[in-house]
């Protein structure tokens, strides 16, 4: 037996020399460049950005889920090469032979390689004049150099979302009641000029009130998703998003922003099938608490029901059996501080059966991060607003990034941006 | 007992002491309960532990205890104040609401009972309990504002800076006056950003009440640009306050001007207070490196106060500011009531070193000549530096050396190595220099040269060293640039010596060309990065984006092992947008 198996391999051995032979020395000697994602690298947010390159470019790329953090495979290409010594990226340059061995590695663990095959095509929904540093999507893609869209509400009503593969909301509230901020800053110039902006727009499409006009768009964003789209949205934009959707022929906005008080069977009459993630919640109807329900576990703006920030843990996926979850959920640390935001936290009570938990608080009864399929589309909701900023408020001094280039949860975000890129036709558990 | 014999007495006694003085831990790691007595001791025991269920026992019969007695008002709260806390620890924050209303019951007016009614019902979000409440404690105490204020801060920490805004809009009315609430007038004017109303609140606060300076500091720091104005203007208004004025002055300064905190306070009528503020404020410039204005200060405080410390902290200042000749005036003004003696001990080494900056070297050295007898030899050693120093600003090599001999300054590494690179003795300076025992700018400079080439004399590198020891910068800056050709070895670091000198001068044009040659004639030298940075900047400040991003790609690209990467990318970062303004370089 011993004597087969060494005739097998010298056997392979000679074959391997004639192939070395006859192949092109050009193609033995082709190289490409590995992008590392665990604690090799130095800049894993613009990282990002070279991938988007890549594959913007048309080059080869993929995406070694859970390997070295969820490292990049990228041709030895001399842009790919010089952006990574521009932006400080740390890159490895690796022959055939290596990436064999890294490819033979890969099947024999809970890893996978995913091709990136086109760069989606990215929107943010914003006001176009709006300075970018009060959004943390835009902050990141931004600061990673990847190119995106802003889109707002003429856009949206227009029917541009059918040009965007993927799409980005952020503390938008999606019911028309400007995140309840007339409480404590009506008389402050930017939300008036934001409150007539709105008005203005409701007006154009003649929609009575901003809280018709939001609706009108959430449902617009809902079918974008129901016919393949792609939908991250974070902070306050998660939770106002499903209360739109569901509330779309209820009333449950407060007579400040559109005259009419809420209805009273409000909560009875909410459609839940209508929404992504939720169920079951309960509108928070007084306009004397800063809060639209009770999705959100921290409740940040209400003194009295303000939980404190902990960490999040995210959870480990199958490589090989469910890529989506396991790309979303790519990063070289797996606990992460948890910031607070409009919209901190999700109550694992008001979540819908199908929806994949990707990250929580241990013992905690909300969830940080989480995923679903809707119509052919899917969705990603994480909660808070600024990971590197934990307490932001509004005036808070801008977010520099160039000073967090290896921060964990803005990962998460570029995780999201890159993943309706990938070829393989996701499977889920 | 009285049947112990006195043995056994004696072995109760040590028992005794020794149980007394047996460590505590040791007691506790024995599990033995701690024998407490009262029920404050037991509950502030039990918290301690843990044990809230057992606190809130003992502060409850400690309560009743207090309310039996009716005349405990401390240990009403001290009870009231530990049931709130070890309630809260043990998640039953409403049960303190019970206990509270109990109290109030038979004292209504109570405002520590009232105060932790009001944070148990905020906290439940039971918004009209909360009103009730404070209508309750209203009716009890109809002319005292604290529950105007307490209901004020409830509603603000509730994030409802409006209705806390009506509130006190009501208090006004019904208490007839508003001077005891102007905080939390204030507070809520700033948080709703209608600072001219903040401004005014804090200026009768901080003049009533001087212990709030520090928050009206935090309040209207952050206002925004176009809002100090009218701050300014309401806290310089007439009539002219301390108070307020000191306000406006820190404001000032934390904004970046202190030349406006000092104009803001110069004009307050002096007065022991006064004075204090400005000596505070001088300070802070000084800390700041203002150095013109905390000379301005200084002088100010000098001309009111005639102290010869103060006055010589403002030579000093002005020195430091670059204004020898007002240094000079000052030391005479000051010298005038010192004893001779006493001139050569503060005054003697300023007025050394503000004539050097001058290049007036004879008068100098004729001050040191006068006051040598009162010269011990340390002070002698001291004074050697400034008078080489002035010496060679008037360009006398020679009366330099004589100096520093006639000092004994002969050992001192960096003043014979500063002399023998004026010689053009290389070989000599660079022995010499090493060794000194500070490092400062033009030393780092002169070594980064020095350590370029293996000539051994040369005079005109020399000169060119001592046109920078004589404040002729465009000088030197000809100089480095000349001699660049005929010592080729240094030849980069002698241009990018005379790039920075031409920099310092703001002579952009030849500080460009200067970088530019050493780009173009030396490709492979050490300061070709930051050649690169450097020409990224000018090219910044002219507006010429495409070519400074093509410098600092350059930079980042083919030499990524040069320190001056990380600030190179960082600055293209905030040329290309992606990293916010107000941040980087």
């Amino acid at each position: 037996m011993i004597r087969v198996a060494t005739s097998l391999r010298t056997t392979c051995a000679v074959l391997m020399m004639c192939v070395m032979l006859i192949v092109p020395a050009s193609l033995t000697h082709a190289q490409s460049l590995l992008v590392p994602m665990d604690d090799a690298q130095r800049n894993h947010l613009k990282a990002y950005g070279l991938a988007f390159q890549a594959i913007k470019s048309a080059q080869r790329a993929e995406w070694l889920l859970n390997y070295r953090g969820g490292a990049f495979l990228l041709p030895d290409a001399a842009d790919l090469r010089r952006r990574a010594a521009l932006d400080g990226i740390s890159i490895e340059p690796v022959s055939d032979a290596d990436v064999a061995r890294l490819r033979s590695q890969i099947a024999g663990g809970n890893m996978d390689a995913v091709v990136l095959e086109r760069a989606p095509r990215v929107a943010i929904y914003r006001p176009k004049d709006q300075p970018p540093w009060d959004d943390a999507v835009t902050l990141a893609l931004t600061y990673a150099g990847i190119d995106f869209e802003s889109i707002w509400d003429d856009d949206i009503m227009r029917g541009d979302l059918s040009k965007y593969d993927w799409v980005h909301l952020h503390h938008e509230d999606f019911t028309g009641q400007f995140n309840k901020l007339y409480l404590a800053y009506r008389d402050a110039p930017w939300f008036i000029a934001q409150r007539q902006r709105d008005e203005a727009t409701a007006a154009r499409f003649n929609l009575p009130h901003v809280p018709a006009l939001k609706k009108a768009v959430a449902d617009d964003i809902r079918t974008f998703v129901e016919k393949g789209g792609f939908l991250f949205a974070m902070c306050g934009a998660t939770e106002s998003l499903d209360l739109a959707m569901a509330a779309f022929n209820v009333d449950i906005t407060g007579p400040f922003s559109d005259g009419t008080p809420v209805d009273s069977d409000a909560d009875a009459r909410l459609d839940w099938a209508r929404s992504f993630a939720f169920r079951s919640a309960r509108i928070e109807s007084s306009p004397y608490v800063n809060a639209l329900s009770d999705i959100d576990g921290h409740q940040v703006n209400v003194p009295a029901r303000r939980q404190p920030l902990g960490t999040f843990s995210l959870f480990d996926f199958s490589a090989k059996l469910d890529p989506v979850a396991a790309m979303l959920v790519q990063n070289h640390r797996t606990v992460i501080p948890d910031f607070f935001g409009v919209t901190t936290s999700f109550n694992r009570a008001v979540l819908k059966p199908g929806v994949t938990v990707l990250a929580s608080e241990p013992g905690a009864p909300w969830v940080k991060y989480i995923h679903g399929d809707y119509g052919q589309g899917s969705w990603t909701f994480l909660g808070g607003h600024d990971p590197e900023d934990p307490q932001h408020a509004i005036g808070s001094a801008p977010t520099d990034l160039s000073m967090h280039p290896n921060s964990p949860a803005y990962r998460l975000i570029l995780n999201n941006v890159l993943f309706p890129a990938a070829k393989k036709k996701p499977r889920k558990t | 007992m009285n049947r112990c014999t006195p043995v056994v007495r004696v072995i109760l006694l040590v028992a005794a002491f020794a149980s007394a003085f047996y460590p505590r831990q040791r007691v506790q790691a024995a599990q033995v309960a701690p024998v407490v007595q009262d029920p404050i001791s037991a509950a502030i025991a039990h918290e301690d532990a843990g044990r809230y269920a057992q606190a809130a026992a003992a502060y409850r019969q400690l309560l009743a205890q207090a309310l039996a007695s009716r005349d405990e008002m401390d240990q009403i709260a001290l009870a009231l104040l530990g049931l709130e806390r070890v309630w809260h620890e043990s998640a039953q924050r409403d049960s303190i609401v019970p206990v509270v209303n109990d109290v109030l019951a038979q004292r209504p007016g109570d405002p520590v009972a009232r105060s932790i009614q009001f944070r148990a019902l905020s906290a439940a979000s039971r918004d009209e309990d909360l009103r009730l409440a404070f209508v309750a404690w209203r009716r009890a105490v109809p002319d005292d504002a604290a529950p105007w204020r307490e209901y004020v801060r409830t509603l603000m920490s509730m994030g409802r800076p409006l209705a806390a805004d009506s509130v006190l809009a009501n208090a006004a009315r019904v208490l007839g006056r508003s001077s005891e609430l102007t905080g939390e007038v204030a507070q809520i004017a700033a948080t709703l950003d209608r600072w001219n109303d903040a401004a005014i609140a804090w200026r009768t606060t901080v003049t009533e009440m001087p212990w709030m300076e520090m928050a009206a500091t935090f309040s209207l720091q952050r206002a925004p640009d176009h809002a100090r104005d009218s701050i300014r203007g309401v806290l310089s208004a007439a009539p002219v306050l301390l108070l307020p004025r000191r306000l406006l002055a820190t404001l000032e300064t934390g904004w970046g001007d202190p030349r406006r905190g000092w104009a803001a306070i110069a004009s307050v009528r002096t007065d022991d207070s006064t004075l204090t503020t400005w000596t505070e404020f001088a300070e802070r410039a000084e800390a700041m490196g203002s150095w013109s204005v905390a000379r301005d200060v200084w002088r100010a405080l000098y001309e009111r106060a005639d102290d010869p410390a103060v006055g010589t902290r403002a030579a000093q200042a002005s020195l430091a500011a670059g204004e020898p000749l007002v240094t000079l005036d000052l030391v005479k003004r000051i010298g005038k009531n010192l004893s001779a003696e006493r001139r050569a001990a503060e005054l003697l080494e300023i007025e050394v070193q503000a004539l050097g900056e001058l290049g007036r070297a004879q008068e100098a050295a004729q001050r040191v000549a006068a006051a040598d007898r009162y010269l011990d030899d340390a002070q002698r050693a001291e004074l050697a530096r400034p008078l080489v120093g002035a010496w060679l600003r008037a360009g006398n090599v020679e009366r330099a050396r004589e100096a520093a001999t006639r000092a004994g300054a002969l050992d001192d590494d960096q003043t014979i190595g500063w002399l023998a690179l004026y010689d053009g003795d290389l070989v000599e300076a660079r022995r010499r220099l090493v060794r000194a025992a500070t490092r400062d700018a033009a030393l780092t400079d002169a070594l980064a040269v020095l350590a370029r080439t293996r000539t051994e004399r040369h005079e005109g590198l020399g000169a060119a060293f001592l046109a920078v020891a004589r404040r002729d910068t465009a000088g030197a800056v000809e100089r480095f640039a000349r001699i660049a050709d005929s010592l080729p070895d240094a030849a980069p670091a002698l241009l990018a010596t005379a790039a920075r000198l031409a920099g310092t001068m703001h002579n952009t044009p030849a500080a460009v060309r200067y970088w530019e040659r050493v780009l173009s004639q030396h490709a492979q030298a050490p300061e070709v990065p930051e050649a690169l940075l450097e020409l990224a900047r000018a090219s910044v400040r002219s507006g010429d984006t495409a070519a400074a991003t093509r410098r600092y790609e350059s930079l980042l690209i083919d030499h990524q092992g040069s320190a001056m990467v990380p600030q190179a990318r960082r600055e293209l970062e905030r040329l290309r947008g992606r990293v916010p303004e107000g941040f980087g370089a």
